[in-house]
């Protein structure tokens, strides 16, 4: 089982949660987030701004599904025009194991 | 080192702090976040929460009540929740999620939360600079 964490901005939060609904990854944890990427924020005049709003988007999957969430976020997080900055990054890592409390049972 | 992400309900959060506290861990971090779990497929159950949900405040009709039950049950909608993260020793992994576990099932069968173990590469407290283990 892997953990992708996905940080997109605030405005394909809907369509993409609903895309990857219908693609069967339902379950999902959403947190709205502030930060700032490689370009040190937006510069405009000399106010940068810093701290940039961003929604991040958790999911448990299984191993084998990790290149379909991926390919998915990519898709429909991506501005359109091939992409720019600020479309956010997404980042895996394992999880051992998974309980859930309403049954007990571990696994997702 | 373990890192375990539990999401809970909001009505669990005291409980579930109390209940890290008697299971010997204090520290934790929570997050309000909003979130939504596996469709449920079984129609029965549905059906039984969304009655149960309709009748819990029988004088209120106006503002779309039965609109919104519908979305919270069928997926449209997403609710909130509060994401724990705690860091324990790995000895300790079991005894934490048993304990979060117990305080947070209720009898609604469904939308309990879940809980993630994961593996953490090092931990550090600011403070003294001390690092690994020895940081929890």
């Amino acid at each position: 089982m892997i953990m992708v964490r996905a940080i997109v901005r605030p405005e394909k939060k809907d369509v993409l949660l609903g895309e990857l609904s219908d693609a069967g990854f339902h379950a999902a944890t959403v947190v709205e987030v502030v930060g700032r990427g490689k370009q040190k924020g937006i510069q405009i005049g000399d106010l940068i701004y810093d701290e940039i709003p961003k929604t991040l988007i958790m999911l448990a999957i299984p191993d084998e599904d990790k290149d379909d969430v991926i390919g998915i976020v990519l898709k429909y997080a991506r501005s359109s025009g091939g992409g720019a900055f600020g479309d956010g990054k997404i980042f895996v890592s394992s999880i051992d194991e998974v309980h859930t409390v309403s049954s007990g049972k571990t696994g997702l | 080192m373990k890192e375990i992400v539990a999401v809970v309900r909001m009505n669990k959060v005291g409980a579930t702090k109390k209940a890290l506290v008697d299971a010997g861990i204090a520290g934790f971090t929570a997050v309000k976040v909003m979130g939504r779990g596996k469709l449920v497929k079984d129609a029965s159950l549905i059906e039984e929460r969304k009655k149960t949900l309709l009748a819990l405040n029988p004088h209120n009709t106006s503002c779309g009540k039965e609109k919104m039950v519908t979305e919270f049950l069928d997926g449209t909608r997403l609710f909130p929740r509060r994401m724990f993260t705690i860091l324990v020793h790995d000895d300790e992994v079991s005894k934490i999620v048993e304990a979060i576990i117990q305080v947070n099932r209720t009898e609604n069968k469904v939308g309990d939360g879940k809980i993630f173990v994961l593996p953490i590469m090092d931990a550090i407290r600011v403070r003294t600079g001390e690092s690994g283990d020895a940081a929890l």
